[in-house]
């Protein structure tokens, strides 16, 4: 007699939750005295292992990935992070889908907890990350330059390799210390140049010159702006911002 | 005989009362307060709210507290109840610490006025008017963006608190000045031109003032020509205009002047030359908040990397350093053997002198309730919520957002156990 009310009971938890299925959900996260628009898209991706990608409006977050995704029905649970901390938002969405397409649940972020409700709303339309693109010939190998801040000297060398996914860029700066800076997205596009560390909040942006054999641009570290020309193997010429 | 003896009864109140009439406690702004602060927190005494955040230090003279707040008065306040003496408007914003001497208050105001005030009633003496109040600013300050773009400095919060001196009020003002007017008339003395906003508040000993300006300078000036003794480079930031200016007022002591600035150090100055004894990097993190000074040792409490430091005041040696978890503007206060101070985060936190523990803290209730996030669990700053954009009004709002959680810019005021301090809440708060 006691099991049958108990697979009733289990029998309702499973109509009442809806089959996990690729969508879109669009909702808000409940933050004291500061709504956030919350837009998900979660799909299945090659393997059938599931993605995801996250737009937040007003933090300047657009289909940023997803990571930890897991779907065990009706349990749903994935994390974003922008960039490595205390940099990036890092935030875990924890909650439930119900029959009628609402997932609701638990954000944390910062060690804060909210509640979340999102609605289905349509297909998936998960935002692919941005892929390194291979860079040309005259680029590949070591490039050096320099510049000055703050009355110190920094040299810093280039390294650009093409590689099966696209390139790879890393940059080493010399100063009172020595920083290696990886970079995690690097593309050419016609004569530009553009990598960017998102975990260190640096990046550069130049543009290569066919006849004067440099790369010449900006350095952002932060909120600073760094003029920066790289030479093919010769000694660093220093630059004063 | 009689006559003698209550001459120099009245001589010692005069000289070693307990400082408490203006901002820093004395001229020399020390920061050390006579008595002893609480070595537990046990309640709030009392609770006094104005209508609008509050920037202002309290000072202490007789029964009565005196504070200004951004709602734009000037207040009185029953030291004992908590109770509203009086209040005075003044036109605008006034995150200036007022200076009690002589029967009379006076106070700067974002109108670009020094008031005076009679002490008792409130009654307005005079008003003198400066050049025009202004924040400090620049093109793309701190890498905001449109970097062409001429923008407030957000975290210049304080205006300069006077100081006076044998009939004479001394303070810096936006439009670049230090100004010496008469206590009595509100008659211009003298004013001493720098090259940028000063909001820091004049240091005085042995005859001069000492104070820096945002044009990265820091000047010992004549207390009664106006004339320059001499002036102190310090470090400059053309890029972005982040590492550069005086807003942390000079403290005094034993021939050495020690002063924070934004280019991130400690400075330690021979008050005779300026000329500098060591300085105490902390690398790339402002140094708002004013040192205090004590048995060889000098206190302070830095903004970016939110620290609590101590440094030996001969050699500028680290001697100790813990984290406060959040930017500190205010001054440390010290009575006994607690140092007192703020944090931006809504803490108060009281520490041992010599083993820097932290003994206990308090947090506003703004704080605690957290809006918008703007603080972790561990109460550090919740960055990714609060400064996602460099553009436009971006940083105005998070800056907004960020002083809006019961923050405490205060220097604390620490008299007969009882610690007194404002709140971005809008209150003066008496703990015990």
């Amino acid at each position: 007699m006691r099991v049958l009310p108990a697979l009733l009971i289990f029998s309702a938890a499973i109509c009442n939750a809806a089959e996990l299925t690729p969508g879109r959900w669009e909702g808000v996260v409940r933050i004291p005295e500061r709504d956030l628009t919350v837009v998900v898209d979660l799909d299945r991706g090659a393997g059938n292992d599931w993605m995801g990608s996250i737009t937040v409006v007003g933090l300047d977050i657009k289909g940023a990935p997803l990571s930890d995704i897991v779907m065990k029905a009706p349990e749903i649970a994935f994390s974003a992070q922008t960039a490595p901390p205390p940099r990036g938002l890092q935030a875990t969405f924890k909650g439930k889908l119900d029959s009628s397409g609402m997932l609701s649940g638990s954000f944390i972020q910062a060690g804060n907890t909210a509640p979340f409700s999102l609605k289905r709303t349509g297909p998936p339309d998960v935002e692919a990350p941005p892929r390194n693109t291979p860079v040309a010939k005259d680029l590949e190998g070591e490039w050096r330059g320099g510049y000055e801040l703050n009355g110190y000297k920094r040299e810093v060398t280039l390294q650009l390799a093409n590689q099966p996914g696209g390139a790879t860029a890393e940059m080493v700066v010399v100063g009172k210390r020595t920083t290696k800076i990886p970079m995690d997205t690097v593309t050419q596009e016609g004569d530009f140049l553009s990598l960017q560390s998102h975990g260190m909040g640096m990046n550069y942006e130049g543009r290569f010159g066919k006849e004067s054999h440099e790369i010449k641009g900006i350095f952002g570290q932060g909120p600073l702006e760094i003029p920066l020309v790289f030479h093919r193997g010769v000694a660093p010429k220093t630059q004063t911002p | 005989m009689r006559s003698a003896l209550i001459g120099i009864i009245f001589f010692l109140a005069i000289h070693f009362a307990p400082a408490q009439s203006m901002f820093r406690g004395d001229p020399a702004h020390t920061g050390v307060y006579a008595g002893t602060a609480p070595r537990q927190f046990h309640r709030i005494k009392w609770k006094f709210t104005t209508g609008d955040r509050v920037f202002s230090s309290p000072v202490a003279s007789g029964k009565v507290l005196y504070f200004a707040g951004d709602d734009g008065n000037v207040y009185a306040v029953d030291i004992g109840n908590g109770r509203q003496v009086w209040k005075h408007a003044t036109a605008g914003p006034a995150p200036s610490t007022p200076a009690v001497d002589g029967g009379s208050v006076y106070v700067c105001s974002y109108d670009g006025r020094l008031y005076a005030f009679n002490a008792q009633s409130g009654a307005l003496k005079w008003k003198f008017a400066t050049g025009g109040e202004r924040r400090f600013e620049a093109k793309g300050i701190h890498g905001l963006k449109p970097r062409n773009q001429t923008i407030a400095d957000q975290f210049d919060v304080f205006l300069s608190s006077p100081v006076v001196i044998q009939g004479t009020v001394y303070f810096g003002s936006g439009d670049g000045n230090l100004y010496a007017v008469d206590a009595n008339s509100g008659e211009l003395r003298w004013k001493f031109q720098t090259g940028d906003v000063v909001h820091s508040s004049p240091a005085y000993a042995d005859g001069a003032l000492y104070f820096g300006s945002w044009d990265s300078r820091f000047y010992a000036v004549d207390a009664v020509t106006g004339k320059e003794r001499w002036r102190f480079q310090a470090g400059e930031d053309p890029l972005i205009h982040n590492q550069v200016g005086f807003q942390s007022s000079a403290a005094v002591v034993n021939g050495v002047v020690y002063v924070g600035c934004r280019d991130s150090n400690l400075y330690a100055l021979d008050v005779a030359t300026g000329k500098e004894k060591w300085r105490f990097n902390n690398e790339g993190s402002w140094v708002i908040a004013s040192p205090a000074v004590k048995d060889g040792k000098v206190f302070f409490a830095t903004s970016d990397s939110s620290l609590y430091r101590v440094v030996d005041a001969a050699t500028g040696k680290s001697l100790l350093r813990d984290d406060t978890k959040a930017y500190v503007f205010s001054s440390p206060a010290i009575a006994g053997d607690v140092v007192v101070y703020g944090v931006l985060n809504g803490t108060l936190q009281a520490r041992d002198v010599n083993t820097g523990t932290l003994l206990w803290e308090y947090q506003t209730e703004a704080s605690k309730a957290n809006k918008g996030w703007v603080l972790s669990s561990e109460r550090k700053f919740n960055g990714p919520l609060l400064f996602h954009s460099p553009w436009r009004e971006a940083a105005t709002v998070a800056v907004d957002r960020q002083f809006n959680i019961g923050a405490i810019f205060s220097s604390p005021l620490i008299l007969n156990g009882i610690v007194y301090f404002t709140s971005t809440d809008g209150s003066l708060y008496a703990l015990e």
